[in-house]
């Protein structure tokens, strides 16, 4: 009897650290997260679809909202800095940059950008002092974000407010571009 | 021998399974840690961020969320209406009120958890955005949901079953303010059931 307590007792603290082991892990571990999810779509510097007429039926990433229209384009800084831009206007965009295990570590929309344009360029420190040091003319009206992290996300939220402005949307996104170096 | 044997076989069947079934209970179950309420509404401030708690990294990572960054927005998502009870898709409810300062705010009920919004059929609105909102003389809205069109703003549901309603400030102070638990948002009563 007193075995069978021991070994029950035994069990769940064995639970308790078997539940903390995989809580911890699954950030890190998970094979369906966002970035395996996208990987397992699209190669690095690719703008996919994830929210709107041109994403999957089965969405890779879920839908923040049914007014949006999103895509997600996949880097890695060690191949040099990432430029992000996109001809045109729309109503109102947005945009986050997401580390490796989908933590969002830079936001921003519109009205912060330079005339509402979408241009953008990510970088570690380091690759953002050698850029500095002479900006090229692509970089000229571009937001400089800094971050350590390697691998990351960018994801474009575009809103569509109603039915009409689909197919304007529609050709913004598909005139996204995610560029190395 | 063998008593010792299964025993230990018993240990770590608890250990493993016990362990594995307690996160997914966990993750699916409402995560207080990080929550914000106000009123009816709930709000998950630290999503997506370092510094959301483990049990929110661990649903996200395994649901493949990308949550809206602070620039972005915020989300609030009630479940109950305004006297705590479950919102229920045979049921109409007036969403009555104001948000707080927002460039443009969107609405519209979902399935519970999935924020996939509920399918209505063909050409029924279900979905709605503050630029189509029709509003009062002093700016308020009221938003009748339910199955019944009603006059007015009006988001169709249809089905049995439960869902919720989720209401997103778009490049709102309100999502990095420090104050963001002294904002108002709207009312949700319930006016009606089917049956």
């Amino acid at each position: 009897m007193g075995k069978l307590l021991l070994s029950l007792g035994l069990g769940v603290v064995g639970a308790g650290i078997v539940h903390i082991a995989i809580l911890l892990l699954l950030p890190s571990l998970a094979e369906r997260g966002p970035w395996q999810r996208l990987a397992a779509t699209a190669g690095h510097y690719r703008f996919v679809a994830v929210n709107g007429e041109n994403a999957p039926s089965s969405p890779t990433i879920r839908p923040v909202d049914p007014f949006f229209d999103e895509a997600a384009c996949r880097f890695d800084l060690r191949d040099g800095v990432v430029h992000i831009h996109a001809p045109g206007h729309v109503p109102f965009w947005s945009m986050s940059v997401y580390d490796r295990r989908g933590e969002n570590i830079y936001s921003l929309t519109d009205r912060t950008a330079t005339d509402g344009d979408l241009d953008l360029v990510i970088a570690t420190p380091a690759q953002l002092i050698e850029v500095k040091k002479d900006i090229p003319n692509d970089f000229e009206k571009s937001i400089f974000v800094e971050t350590d992290t390697r691998k990351g996300i960018a994801l474009v939220r575009s809103l569509i407010p109603d039915g009409s402005w689909a197919p304007g949307i529609d050709r913004y996104m598909k005139g996204l571009v995610c560029q190395s170096g | 021998m063998l008593r010792n044997l299964l025993l230990t076989l018993l240990t770590f069947c608890i250990a493993i399974g016990g362990g594995a079934a307690s996160v997914w209970y966990a993750l699916d179950a409402d995560n207080g840690f990080d929550a914000l309420r106000i009123g009816a509404w709930t709000a998950f401030p630290a999503l997506g961020t370092p510094d959301a708690s483990p049990y929110a990294k661990a649903a996200a990572a395994r649901d493949g969320v990308l949550a809206l960054g602070h620039a972005e927005g915020i989300r609030f998502v009630a479940s109950e209406d305004s006297s705590r009870a479950p919102l229920s898709r045979g049921c109409t409810y007036r969403v009555e009120g104001n948000t707080p300062p927002a460039r443009f705010w969107t609405l519209f009920p979902a399935n519970p958890r999935s924020f996939f919004p509920l399918d209505p059929k063909d050409g029924l609105p279900g979905k709605l955005q503050s630029w189509a909102v029709l509003r009062q003389a002093d700016g308020s809205f009221v938003v009748t949901v339910g199955p019944h069109p009603a006059p007015g703003n009006w988001l169709a549901t249809n089905g049995l079953g439960a869902m919720e309603l989720a209401l997103t400030l778009y490049d709102t102070p309100a999502a990095t303010s420090s104050e963001i638990g002294s904002i108002e948002l709207p009312r949700i009563t319930r006016t009606g059931c089917d049956g």
